[in-house]
């Protein structure tokens, strides 16, 4: 996958073996610290199953996070489990896209692109924290009976 | 009355808007234009090229990290203390994940069955009984002989045969 990721020409790739890792490499890159020489990470893409953690605890570490940096950036799952339960438990844990194994040259360029053109608002709920659930936009014509109220805020990801 | 107000604070839901795509303008795409990015369909045939020109080395390195799990299992059964039986075992999950991963890439599908099916049997069990050895050995007997009589595909005789052995194991052993 990072030599597709070449191909596509999206600039410097990190790679980690494990969640861990990865958690190590993100606080240090994310700390927006002055430095030239650190850039910052712009879109993370996780294997669902890894040793030492898994893709989960990354995602949860990533969401659940405290940084602005860090919570925000774009995390695309990636798969080799095909079922509905595991992409809803991405979906539900605030992954931007899931891709199914055996990655192809198209289906990640079409994540990457989706990531990158049309990304959804960030959504904050008691309970959630990710991007936005609803890819489309329904209009709803009954009664309003929600009891929540919507902030909105405009925000430099 | 407060715990109103508090049930529409609980309540309050936060919609970040992007203020700028900052990934656009990584790409050198100004955001207010709402252009598409999009990556070049040359450099995306390219990079299915690489899938094809990885899978021409497929079989070899289903091999060898296929012989590098049975060694490291080896070692694993000669090991008393459990936070080394543990190491272990957590890099014979990662190298039947890579043999699943680079089996269902390249199309041998009946090893990237096994290795699959070993790698979740692997992630759900302790290995520290008997029992549980014959059904991790049975998997690696028939991943080698899989790869030896060199069948990709996930069906026909000699597929099933080995399926149901290692069923069989796992039924009986469980």
């Amino acid at each position: 996958m990072s030599s597709m990721l070449r191909v596509f020409g999206v600039g410097d790739i990190l790679m980690c073996s494990s969640s861990k890792e990865a958690i190590e490499l993100l606080t240090v890159t994310q700390a927006r610290t002055k430095s030239r020489y650190i850039n910052s990470v712009d879109i993370i893409l996780t294997d669902w199953l890894m040793p030492n953690g898994s893709g989960r605890d990354l995602l949860e570490w990533v969401r659940e996070h405290k940084n602005d940096s860090i919570r925000f950036i774009p995390v695309i799952v990636v798969s080799g489990y095909t079922s509905e339960k595991v992409t809803n438990e991405t979906r539900d844990l605030g992954a931007n896209e899931t891709l199914v194994k055996p990655v192809s040259g198209n289906g990640l360029a079409s994540r990457i692109c989706n990531v990158i053109d049309t990304p959804r608002p960030f959504v904050q709920t008691p309970n959630f924290f990710g991007p936005d659930r609803r890819r489309q936009e329904l209009q709803y014509t009954g009664i309003e009976r929600r009891i929540t109220t919507h902030v909105i805020v405009e925000k430099e990801i | 009355m407060s715990d109103k107000s508090e049930d529409k604070e609980n309540a309050t839901i936060k919609i970040y808007n992007q203020k700028h795509n900052s990934l656009k303008n990584k790409m050198g795409m100004r955001p207010q234009t709402n252009e598409d990015g999009h990556i070049n369909p040359d450099h995306i045939e390219e990079a299915e090229g690489l899938v094809l020109e990885i899978c021409k080395t497929g079989e070899d390195a289903i091999g060898k990290t296929l012989e590098i799990l049975s060694n490291v299992w080896n070692e694993m059964q000669t090991l008393p203390s459990s936070p080394q039986r543990q190491e272990k075992s957590e890099e014979i999950f990662t190298l039947a994940h890579e043999i699943k991963d680079i089996g269902s890439l390249c199309g041998y599908t009946l090893s990237a069955y096994f290795a699959e099916s070993l790698r979740d049997y692997i992630a759900e069990t302790a290995l520290n009984l008997k029992n549980q050895k014959i059904i991790i050995q049975a998997h690696i007997d028939a991943m080698n002989a899989v790869h030896k009589a060199g069948i990709k595909e996930d069906a026909g005789p000699a597929a099933e045969e080995l399926k149901t052995m290692v069923k069989v194991a796992i039924e009986k052993y469980r």
